[in-house]
């Protein structure tokens, strides 16, 4: 009993911190139409920019996630601005085999600079865990991981519902023939929608940083996390990524326990392909993004 | 800032083949055979050239056929139909690894286990098609990937049939060997026949009324539908002749290299690389992906010669220029080229703008 309660919250905790992870990946694909898989690559570099803001400057890696999102705003920026746009109109190959190129350039300039040895964030108190009743252990680190991981992502919710700027990217997402006669610049607000999401990925790579191991290596297993539980969810939901981030969090820790090797992934990718095959807007999405118009 | 809608990418799918069209205005109808005399010439110089290389570049050449054959695969549900499968890989190592345990512990002919793979991954393609094909866009893509990367983690907790992470030996020599191995020189002309035979397929569908039937559910599949187009068999048949191709190529592969691993049969990156190659050859054509294979596994060869410490650095920024250049692929744009005598990349670059 108390090891299934430990699992519980062991996946709860890991799954808010996939949501924040995935809010980003989905945030893109339901605004643009691109699947991004250079997002895991932007998760391992938010994670490096803390590290070294900690190694030079003994920054805190959770006050890191700071700096490590305003990076990543501009290298999205710039990215969703240079490359990304000019070919945002290409059939879907194309879009993924250009985010494709640029994670594997990323993958590897981080090899280079930091080699692929695995790498953590030392902070003190991560480490330690609070004991709760029933022998449970809940591992301080984690929880301000989580905690940062929920606020970020409600908080995400309610601006983009709530101010001028949030808006502009909902309604380019919805009908961009629309948005651009209302006067939004759409190049701007994709560019600004990446931006968000690269500096998303970017506080949830610090945060990933300091309650775990990282290597270059991981970026492809930070944008299949981010697959899954974005098309949990349903796309560009960020409610609905934290809800398949958690899903998926529990599945993991919950088939850790039960299942033998690695099988959980299979289960995983199981439950992909069956939530893609029985409802492909996602648990709790609406499919109105497939009938815009492209102007 | 209203423009233009961008021009439809695949214009020239909707006209009649050059061999065709000829037909009509040509009374002796010889040049509908040109492109298959210009294969069968290629075929024989492939054969004539393996008589001029030394083992090292055998080997590298028949890494190239492979390729070949493996984009030419991918081609006929990625490039004909427009269905984006990220899962090819998937395939590719369900072949390998049918072959390698039918091989290992069914004492099976390679010769019997070769067309074996093939049949179960055709039908296991069409199985699994069935739902996921009513699937558009990325949301294919995306499921036949997770389709994969499912077979690779099944493969690997199975070690009692398939040796799990720590790979599979196919006997290949000896009293335990069913089928002696080829040699480089064998295995050159096996992949060699085998693309040979995937392009062949390709060519002949490009003129038939299912690759036709393709052609148009790439452009509209309400509308190809409306025709009377029964869309999901002709889908689910391409689908499931893709896997099974593919699937093959995977068994030649699995013989190759006697000892086989999960993380190298269900490499994310062949996927991958198949779809580099189509789309910059030319997708949807039938010349486009033996170009696009060519050039991009000779390059990809080449830079992990040159450069072994960031080959893949250099591969990545070659795909990001030549998506960006040539997103419509090579043998389109020199056919459009041609056509309006304009040969500006640039203009290129403005056709998928924002």
């Amino acid at each position: 009993m108390s090891q299934f309660l430990q699992a519980t919250l062991y996946g709860l905790l890991q799954g808010c911190m996939l949501g924040l992870v995935a809010t980003g990946f989905s945030l893109v694909w339901g605004v643009m139409h691109v699947v991004n898989l250079s997002h895991g690559a932007f998760v391992l570099i938010g994670a490096y920019v803390a590290l070294t803001l900690h190694q030079a400057l003994g920054l805190d890696p959770f006050v890191g996630m700071l700096p490590a999102a305003l990076v990543l705003f501009a290298l999205g920026y710039g990215l969703q601005r240079g490359l990304v746009n000019l070919v945002i109109n290409a059939p879907i190959f194309i879009t993924l085999l250009l985010t494709f190129g640029l994670e594997l350039l990323f993958v590897n300039a981080l090899m280079v600079l930091f080699s692929a040895d695995y790498r953590s964030i030392p902070t003190g108190y991560a480490e330690r865990s609070l004991v709760l009743p029933l022998d449970v252990r809940l591992p301080i680190g984690r929880l301000i991981a989580a905690l940062a991981s929920v606020a970020i992502t409600v908080g995400m919710g309610y601006l983009m519902r709530r101010t001028r700027t949030g808006l502009t990217i909902l309604a380019t997402g919805m009908d961009r023939g629309a948005a651009r006669l209302m006067g939004i610049s759409a190049r701007h607000t994709y560019a600004l929608t990446f931006g968000v999401a690269a500096a998303l990925a970017g506080a949830a790579g610090a945060a990933v940083g300091a309650v775990s191991t990282f290597s270059p290596a991981d970026a492809g297993r930070f944008t299949l996390f981010s697959f899954v539980a974005a098309v949990l969810g349903g796309l560009g939901n960020t409610s609905g990524a934290l809800l398949g981030g958690l899903l998926l969090g529990l599945a993991e820790s919950w088939g850790g326990q039960l299942l033998p090797g690695t099988l959980i992934n299979a289960v995983a990718f199981g439950m992909l392909v069956l939530v893609l095959a029985i409802r492909p807007q996602g648990l709790v999405g609406k499919a109105y993004y497939a009938s815009r118009v492209e102007v | 800032m209203l423009q233009t809608p961008p021009a439809q990418p695949h214009e020239s799918d909707v006209r009649e083949p050059p061999g065709l069209a000829a037909s009509a205005s040509d009374p002796r109808g010889l040049r509908r055979y040109t492109p298959v005399a210009a294969g069968g010439l290629l075929l024989i110089a492939a054969f004539a050239l393996q008589t001029q290389l030394y083992t090292g570049q055998v080997r590298m050449v028949t890494t190239i056929f492979t390729f070949v054959g493996l984009a030419a695969a991918w081609n006929l549900i990625g490039g004909f139909a427009g269905y984006a499968c990220f899962g090819q890989v998937g395939f590719f190592g369900l072949g390998g690894y049918a072959t390698a345990v039918m091989m290992t512990h069914g004492h099976v002919s390679f010769w019997l286990a070769l067309p074996l793979s093939a049949l179960l991954a055709g039908a296991f393609a069409a199985l699994v098609g069935w739902p996921l094909l009513r699937l558009k866009g990325h949301y294919f893509a995306v499921a036949t990937l997770g389709v994969a990367e499912g077979l690779r983690e099944i493969v690997l907790n199975l070690p009692e049939l398939t040796g799990g992470g720590a790979g599979i030996s196919i006997p290949s020599m000896g009293a335990d060997a069913v089928t002696p191995w080829f040699g480089n020189d064998g295995f050159y002309v096996l992949f060699l026949l085998l693309a040979a035979l995937v392009v062949a397929i390709s060519g002949w569908l490009s003129v038939t009324r299912g690759g036709y039937a393709l052609r148009a559910i790439h452009q509209d599949e309400d509308a190809a539908a409306a025709v009377g187009i029964n869309t999901t068999r002709v889908k689910t048949l391409a689908f499931a002749g893709s896997a099974a191709l593919t699937a093959a190529l995977g068994a030649a592969y699995a013989f190759q290299q006697i000892t086989i691993f999960p993380e190298r049969l269900f490499d994310v990156h062949i996927t991958v690389l198949m779809v580099v190659m189509v789309v910059l050859g030319g997708a949807g054509t039938v010349a486009g992906p033996v170009v696009g294979a060519v050039f991009v596994a000779y390059v990809s060869e080449w830079l992990r010669e040159q450069l072994p410490e960031s080959h893949a650095f250099a591969l990545g920024g070659l795909i990001v220029v030549a998506v960006i250049l040539l997103p419509q692929g090579f043998t389109s744009y020199l056919q459009e080229a041609r056509k309006t005598r304009r040969f500006s990349l640039l203009d290129n670059v403005r056709r998928y703008r924002l």
